[in-house]
């Protein structure tokens, strides 16, 4: 029996009791970013919204995680805290939809996802598996014991 | 298909809107009363009054003393706050437990009226054209007209609508192509019958369609609901099954005066007041379908 730990919007969790499974819902241009290290057993997740803290540093002071930039770092060290080592940890990303907008006046999923490829081209970090874009929206499930992560959308769950 | 005489049956079965946000708008927009003039209003109200001590006492304003009567909630609240409060009040009493044909719990639906509430009314401070108090009731009420039609859906739709997952076709098109009708046009009945403002039964009317609000009536108030929808849904505050199929009207977005980074910094910046009001309701949860 796995206890369900919801990963709030412009939040992040991380765990390494693996009757943990982490969850987050409807990621629409929101992007999720799962970690799992299948060494220390231990899984991370974060839910953020928007790409650059810059927009709004005293937001990103009181609530990092809503910021690519300021929320994916702490993620990472987390992971390291509890013993996580980068080299074994498997990095997935889910989300970064876009509504119709053929205009682009809102491309904040694209945006969302220009920035994570940035940075974690520049920190060397392989993304693993992933499922981004579309008109859709994103439930995401981690078991910390297995690393087992599932994607559901429009009621259908697929590994990721 | 359903008949404009089912509609009406239905609108007629619901209680009629309590006056109380309207006499707080009028209040508001004299500029002239204060916490003795609100508080005529809302001690009557045991509801009301309810619901303003539970957003007073909540985490979301972390003060350390405990509020008691509604006189030191509207002090502590201010006008505006309680405006909106009365207004939310007002509407949850019509809240059902479940909206069945949009796949959609009442929190989830909750949560989508505060958030498009919450995001019109910022975008209308930074638009600075119009009344951010009724862009914030335009909002929260936008959707009135899926109360009515979530039944009329899960009783004949559940094929059409599974078909949205598949291919392009958006919510608004699968009510009409399977009632005949849309929850906007049912939704702005629903409003001039129970005499809300003009403004917010022509955007409740319009939120789809924001190019077609016809000449004479200030658009303004349809383009900020519209956009605020938009993003309310982008950002997934209350998934129902029309997700992300919903088009972004270009026109509408540029005829506000708010620029592209503007929005980040307005999503930014409402989300702790979304979460705090959408707490109002009791439950917290995000309430999203799966």
């Amino acid at each position: 029996m796995s206890s369900l730990v919801t990963v709030d919007i412009a939040d992040y969790r991380v765990s390494a009791d693996p009757d943990v499974m982490l969850v987050t819902y409807a990621l629409g241009s929101c992007i999720g970013v799962m970690i799992h290290d299948p060494v220390r057993r231990a899984a991370g997740m974060i839910h953020y919204m928007l790409p650059l803290s810059e927009t709004s540093p005293e937001k990103a002071k009181a609530r990092p995680a809503m910021f690519a930039d300021a929320g994916i770092p702490l993620l990472f060290h987390s992971m390291y805290a509890l013993g996580c080592d980068k080299k074994n940890m498997i990095v997935k990303v889910a989300g970064g939809g876009t509504l119709h907008d053929e205009s682009g006046r809102f491309a904040i999923g694209q945006r969302n996802y220009t920035v994570l490829r940035k940075m974690f081209w520049k920190t060397g970090v392989i993304i693993t598996a992933e499922d981004v874009g579309g008109s859709k929206s994103r439930t995401v499930r981690l078991a910390v014991a297995t690393g087992r992560c599932t994607v559901t959308s429009s009621g259908q769950e697929v590994a990721l | 298909m359903i008949s404009a005489a089912e509609v009406a049956v239905r609108i007629k079965r619901l209680p009629i809107f309590p006056a109380a946000p309207a006499r707080l708008a009028a209040l508001l927009a004299d500029g002239k009363s204060g916490v003795d003039e609100f508080e005529k209003v809302i001690k009557p109200d045991p509801g009301l009054t309810a619901n303003l001590l539970r957003l007073a006492n909540s985490a979301y304003l972390g003060l350390t003393r405990r509020v008691a009567s509604a006189r030191e909630a509207i002090t502590i609240l201010g006008l505006k706050r309680v405006y909106d409060v009365a207004t939310m009040s007002s509407m949850q009493r019509f809240l059902p437990k479940r909206l069945p044909g949009y796949e959609l719990s009442s929190e989830g639906y909750w949560q989508h009226c505060v958030a498009v509430a919450a995001m019109a009314e910022n975008l209308a401070r930074v638009d600075g054209r119009y009344p951010p108090a009724l862009a914030f009731t335009a909002g929260l009420m936008h959707d009135i007209g899926k109360l009515i039609l979530g039944e009329f859906l899960a009783l004949h739709a559940v094929p059409i609508l599974e078909n949205l997952h598949r291919d392009g076709a958006t919510l608004i098109g699968a009510e009409r192509e399977i009632l005949g009708v849309d929850h906007t046009e049912v939704g702005a009945e629903l409003a001039a019958g129970w005499k809300l403002p003009e403004a917010v039964v022509s955007a409740i009317r319009w939120h789809h369609d924001p190019n077609q609000v016809p000449a004479g009536v200030d658009g303004t108030c349809v383009d900020l609901v519209h956009v605020a929808d938009a993003l309310a849904h982008s950002f997934g505050f209350g998934a129902d099954v029309g997700e992300l199929q919903r088009p972004l009207d270009p026109q509408a977005f540029d005829r506000l005066k708010v620029a592209s980074t503007a929005v980040e910094q307005m999503v930014a910046g409402s989300l702790a007041q979304i979460e705090g009001l959408t707490s109002l309701a009791g439950s917290g949860d995000r309430g999203g379908k799966s």
